[in-house]
């Protein structure tokens, strides 16, 4: 099960897109069991206890770790998107699935959009 | 006082309840038949209907600013009395405020209602045009900030995609220019103002002393280099876009200033404002009047509304209708975001509470809506141009002493039996001082220092923006122009 | 001290690139150690020692007394606050606040001849391990200021320490009990003391704290209330605030300097309590610009609520069982100690849940209630005056 993968589109919005090499859609597989404490290493050296099936929080830790390429306290702030991000999981603001606790599945989009550019 | 002893003040979760984000059900609340896809202060909404909402909520704050007098309130007809100006920034707000205004006055298909057919019938006269023209109008700043790209023609291509608006680009030093001035139609001069910003008083400074002949850029970069905190920077700024705006209105014979304001951004404002003093305008923080004086004809000095027809619109719409609306945002420069000011301090604050608790930005915005200034205003500020309290010099130096001249005069303005103090012979002051034509915020801006001890920079005259000679009520222009004069 | 670290905001304020946040932690101490001797920035004199966190001045310490206490003077003449014979009475929690009140009350009533009776009232919350010893400190205040002191607990008048309503409780909304019993402890304090006034210790943090938390919550009766430095309902004591433009780091400087004794121990019920959201924003904007904290009260008083909004709030009435000043036919005194007797006290902190308890029908005669009260003063109607 561990070995299993989530296709997954990542995209990014309202200049957030900045942080992420200027590039707006990332399409990236993500492993569908992880850490329970969200680090990228395999979850196959790690005790069953202590994996989980990969959510939201985890994709932002993974997308911090791996794609975001300057200032990652415009993304990540304590634990969560920092406050004036916008989440869409499959076009559904993700306050309706859960937000970070939402069970990715594959060939879900995910979309970050950053509200902060003011007016 | 310690933790107790302030009955109003107990835990942080009895005064904000924590709510669920939405409701039990996921059905949108509007249509009631699909899946939620937005939760709007705790309502869910889908797609579909989330749009008509946000441009509802659009016409309800604009529309009663256009003529709310005529035609009938379920059909109004929207005459304005002159021309339409935006104010565009790049950013979120104004993007989606130009496309909405785009596709509702000037797209050439009527506005249609909650079923998607035209409101009043395809051939109702409202839509011939509401305003009889329009124009966008950016202000680029990034001659205020090292290293910032100008990006005109970047928001050029943005406005243009709409064909019927017309670009209008200013540059922030256009504040300082004596010939943009003389474009939108102010007296000419051949002086500019300067005020000392050295010493508490705010004496213009004499003529021979003012740098000779400062480029309109250099004489904004003297002016915000003598601002004594980041926060009188981020200020300023601020207002020399809003007043280039303005004024660019009313040389266009605008009858309306459209900001794109959402309600975030509002209540931003509002706490922002209110945390440099300036409580007296908040009435003007949410809708605002301006009668230009002094500008020859009528044509181009008729009263300009300032309206902010997304104020009841959260930046977390504005964000989800440019996704799905395909609205392009250019964005702004990050330079400003950075100032460590009372305005961002403000700003990284309500936004993070706005996340844990949706409805306290609509509050502060009802909250504010239920006030009124105390007193009648004392003329309007020379620098701003909202109205200006009496009394405010005599407030500061009865609460924060800064030299025992201000002490005694305190005391003496009191007939109390023990005040033996006579009132000091006050220096006479041989240059007219700015201090009394200044609104609280203002004279704040220009005056309040950091904690961090007292600025040693040279004593260069800060230049003052050009519109400063014109705005002061007529025996200040004559005490002005006679100084000028004798320097 | 005021080191903070490479950026300086005041030389960046333009070529603005990434201001640090070290800005907000560290402006807590307004010492200065100065490399080079700076003289008094108001007597010219003097060496200053201190930083006024309230102008940035530098200034020596006896500038700095004078021009504290005088501000407080000023404030005091402004509103016209006491007349002479007036029998005030200082809320005192053994706290900085208070206890420096006290001893700028007295001192300022000497100084001039305000012909003040003043006392201390202070409140027994009934609280193991704080209260006690921070009284033994308005004890010794007593003494050393020569006042009279009368202390009225909680338990002699609502029959419940806090202790014990912990207890029963827990410590979730214990500080919304503790409040609504002390604010009316204070004036049946005062009343029984016999006097026209009661000053309390509220300085101008607190204030500015309430402006922008009332903005917040949309407590528009309270945001027209909260910048009156005197506040008077129909039946009660007149209440002020002479500290209302005294900041709270000038009043820990002054107690320093002067040695005064007092305790500063938080409340063990509420570690933390007072640092809510509008606090810590509070702290960031006075760092960033030390006005701010006088800029939100002068903004605060430089509105009011609108004449048609007004119109559509509640008006005031007597307690139907205590006859306290309430809103409501019972007020929240009554309504939270009924709760306690009941045991649901938890459940009558909203107004949705009292309209639950008062279902369950009427309280028993059993019930311990307040006993009744009834104001020293003529009924009178003060508008409290307004500053500009």
């Amino acid at each position: 099960m561990s070995s299993d993968t989530l296709s997954l589109k990542i995209e990014f919005g309202g200049g957030l897109e900045l942080l992420f090499s200027n590039q707006r859609i990332h399409n990236i597989s993500i492993p569908a069991s992880v850490p329970l404490d969200n680090s990228i290493t395999s979850a196959d050296s790690i005790p069953p206890a202590d994996v989980k099936q990969a959510d939201v929080t985890f994709l932002m830790h993974y997308l911090r770790e791996t794609l975001l390429t300057e200032r990652p306290e415009l993304f990540i702030d304590n634990g969560t998107v920092r406050p004036g991000i916008l989440v869409l999981i499959n076009d559904t603001d993700w306050e309706l699935e859960g937000e970070g606790e939402y069970v990715l599945k594959d060939k879900d989009e995910i979309v970050f959009i950053s509200t902060l550019h003011g007016g | 006082m310690s933790s107790c002893g302030n009955p109003q003040s107990t835990d942080a979760d009895e005064l904000m309840p924590r709510r669920l984000k939405f409701g039990r059900s996921r059905v949108c609340v509007r249509c009631r038949e699909n899946p939620g896809n937005i939760v709007i202060r705790h309502a869910v909404y889908c797609r579909d209907c989330f749009s008509p909402l946000v441009t509802m909520k659009f016409r309800k704050a604009l529309q009663p600013a256009i003529n709310a007098s005529a035609g009938t309130s379920k059909r109004p007809r929207l005459k304005a009395e002159g021309n339409l100006l935006m104010a565009f920034s790049g950013g979120l707000g104004s993007s989606v405020l130009l496309d909405i205004i785009h596709s509702t006055y000037f797209s050439g298909q009527p506005p249609v209602d909650e079923d998607g057919n035209p409101v009043g019938g395809k051939k109702h006269p409202r839509n011939a045009s509401v305003w009889p023209s329009a124009s966008v109008c950016y202000v680029e700043v990034c001659s205020a900030f090292p290293g910032m790209r100008d990006r005109t023609e970047e928001v050029r291509g943005a406005v243009e995609q709409y064909p019927s608006f017309e670009f209008v680009p200013l540059r922030v030093e256009d504040a300082f220019d004596k010939s943009w001035w003389e474009q939108v139609g102010g007296a000419p001069s051949a002086f500019q103002l300067s005020v000392d910003l050295g010493i508490g008083n705010l004496s213009l400074a004499s003529a021979s002393s003012t740098p000779p002949d400062l480029t309109p850029v250099e004489s904004m970069r003297t002016y915000l280099a003598s601002l004594p905190t980041p926060t009188a920077v981020s200020s300023a700024i601020q207002n020399l876009v809003r007043m280039l705006t303005l004024h660019a209105a009313r040389s266009r014979g605008a009858s309306h200033l459209l900001l794109g304001t959402s309600l975030t951004s509002l209540s931003i404002g509002l706490i922002s404002s209110i945390s440099q003093g300036g409580g007296y305008a908040t009435r003007e923080e949410l809708q605002e009047e301006w009668t230009p004086s002094g500008f020859g004809s009528t044509e181009t000095s008729r009263p300009i509304s300032i309206v902010r027809p997304l104020r009841d619109v959260t930046m977390k719409e504005c964000a989800a209708y440019a996704w799905w609306n395909d609205i392009k945002i250019v964005g702004r420069d990050k330079s400003a975001r950075a100032i460590q000011g009372i305005a961002n301090l403000t700003k990284d604050f309500i936004v993070g509470l706005e996340k844990d608790y949706p409805s306290t930005v609509s509050t502060i915005a009802r909250t504010c809506a239920k006030l009124a200034p105390k007193d009648a205003p004392n003329g309007n500020c020379i620098l701003c141009q909202r109205p200006v309290q009496h009394g405010i010099q005599e407030w500061k130096s009865r609460i924060s002493i800064r030299s025992y001249a201000d002490a005694k005069l305190a005391l003496a303005a009191h007939t109390h039996p023990s005040s033996q103090c006579d009132p000091p012979a006050q220096p006479l002051d041989p240059m007219p001082s700015l201090t009394p034509r200044l609104c609280y915020s203002c004279h704040t801006t220009l005056t309040s220092r950091s904690s961090r001890g007292l600025k040693t920079t040279g004593h260069l005259p800060a230049p003052l923006p050009v519109w400063s000679k014109q705005s002061g009520q007529s025996e200040m222009r004559d005490a002005i122009a006679d100084y000028l004069l004798d320097g | 001290m005021l080191r903070r670290g490479d950026s300086d905001p005041e030389t960046l304020s333009v070529s603005v690139q990434v201001l640090t946040l070290s800005l907000r932690r560290s402006n807590h101490c307004s010492l200065v150690r100065s490399m080079a001797p700076a003289s008094c920035a108001l007597c010219q004199n003097a060496k200053a020692i201190l930083k006024r966190p309230k102008t940035g001045q530098q200034i020596c310490k006896d500038c700095f007394f004078y021009v504290f206490e005088t501000e407080v003077h000023h404030t005091i003449l402004e509103s016209s606050l006491f007349k002479p014979g007036d029998r005030v009475a200082i809320g005192a929690s053994g706290g900085k606040d208070s206890t420096v009140l006290a001893y700028v009350m007295k001192t300022l009533n000497d100084r001039y001849n305000y012909a003040l009776e003043l006392f201390l009232l202070s409140i027994d919350e009934g609280i193991t391990g704080y209260r006690d010893d921070s009284l033994e400190t308005v004890k010794r205040n007593q003494q050393q200021y020569d006042m009279p002191l009368k202390i009225l607990s909680y338990d002699e008048l609502y029959g419940w320490t806090m202790d014990a309503i912990v207890s029963q409780i827990g410590k979730k909304n214990n500080c919304t009990f503790c409040g609504v019993f002390r604010r009316q402890a204070l004036d049946r304090g005062a009343a029984t003391l016999n006097v026209d006034h009661i000053v309390t210790g509220h300085n101008a943090d607190d204030i500015a704290e309430t402006v922008l938390m009332n903005i917040m919550r949309g407590d528009i009766a309270r945001l027209g209330r909260c910048t009156m430095i005197c506040t008077q309902g129909e039946d009660t004591i007149k209440r002020s605030k002479p500290f209302k433009y005294a900041y709270e780091k000038e009043i820990v400087m002054y107690a320093y300097f002067k040695k005064l004794d007092y305790f500063s121990t938080e409340c063990i019920y509420s570690p933390d309590a007072y640092r809510g959201h509008a606090r810590a924003f509070l702290k960031d904007l006075e760092a960033a610009r030390p006005s701010a904290i006088i800029d939100i009260i002068h903004s605060g008083e430089a509105f009011e609520v609108r004449e048609e909004v007004k119109a559509t709030q509640k008006a005031q009435q007597t307690c139907i069982r205590c006859g306290y000043m309430s809103s409501n036919e019972l007020c929240k005194a009554c309504t939270l100690l009924e709760g306690l007797e009941r045991g649901m006290a938890n459940s009558v902190i909203t107004d949705r849940a009292r309209k639950k308890i008062n279902a369950l029908g009427p309280a028993p005669d059993s019930l311990r209630t307040i006993p009744h009260y009834r104001s020293p003063l003529p009924v009178v109607s003060v508008e409290a005056p307004s500053h500009s």
